[in-house]
């Protein structure tokens, strides 16, 4: 039973660490490309 | 150009219902799994066989996707090549690191060590280092190790083959790759709800690796503009 809960545990853990880091950097990359996008508009303007 | 919000195929509808259906399959095969009977000698730990293989078939998937993407960028160009290679090497890590500690795992109580250096579990533990160098390269190797990166995947996807038919060359105490089809019904209902499941979840976070690397590309040529506008200004 232990080592069932280990391998599952290891495996969800893992997969979820790396959902939230995909969605940590693609939030933190739209963000940075908001503000690009309003630096371009006041540049132009 | 209006200011808008960066749109991202991991906003849109369809990937948002693909993450739905990805959540309900995993919710069915986890249930099949419990329900699936339990392997006479091994007991409950042969229940690790459910999400062990479906792992190590997304290892070899992802170094295959890897490994078309690098001919896609180093024969023909093709940035979305390079960028989708990326992307599944990561997904290759991930899953082959979950191969390497479930196998070990189920090893330990079915074989009483947790590791043998025997051809299958050593040819996927170089498939896992090669797909860890690549994603390595391209972490700090800036943009001339791309095309070395491309090279390591092909090198790469020529241990597929060895990773797969290496139960059937060497001795080895691993299971074979016909033990699928000696599965009972209800465990093979289960295996393969759990392959699938896997497999929509590879799919998912494939594109929503492709979607950072995307954005990346669009950050790089935003600044680049960005520079051209405040020239023309000054």
């Amino acid at each position: 039973m232990k080592m069932v809960a280990l391998a599952y545990g290891f495996i969800w853990l893992a997969v979820f660490g790396y959902v939230f880091l995909v969605g940590r950097r693609l939030g933190k990359l739209n963000g940075e490309l908001d503000e690009l996008r309003r630096r371009i508009e006041r540049s132009k303007s | 150009m209006p200011a808008q919000t960066f749109q991202t195929s991991h906003s849109s509808p369809r990937f948002l219902a693909a993450c739905v259906i990805t959540f309900l399959l995993f919710l069915i095969a986890c249930n099949a799994i419990a329900e699936a009977p339990r392997e006479i000698t091994m007991g409950l730990v042969q229940k690790i066989f459910y999400f062990h293989v479906p792992c190590a078939w997304l290892l070899m998937l992802s170094t295959l996707v890897c490994a078309g993407g690098s001919v896609a960028y180093l024969f023909g160009g093709s940035e979305r090549g390079d960028r989708v290679a990326l992307s599944a090497a990561e997904l290759g890590v991930l899953f082959g690191m979950c191969v390497l500690v479930s196998g070990p795992l189920w090893a330990k109580a079915a074989w009483g060590v947790y590791w043998q250096w025997e051809a299958r579990l050593t040819s996927s533990l170089l498939l896992w280092l090669m797909l860890l160098a690549y994603v390595l390269a391209r972490r700090y190797g800036g943009p001339s190790a791309r095309r070395l990166a491309a090279a390591l995947a092909l090198f790469a996807a020529i241990d597929i083959p060895l990773v797969y038919f290496s139960v059937r060359f060497f001795r080895s105490i691993h299971p074979s790759n016909t033990v699928v089809s000696t599965l009972g019904p209800g465990m093979r209902g289960a295996f393969w709800l759990s392959l699938l499941a896997f497999t929509a979840l590879w799919a998912v976070l494939l594109t929503a690796r492709l979607a950072v690397e995307s954005a990346q590309a669009r950050l790089v040529d935003l600044e680049i503009e960005l520079d051209q506008a405040e020239e023309k200004r000054t």
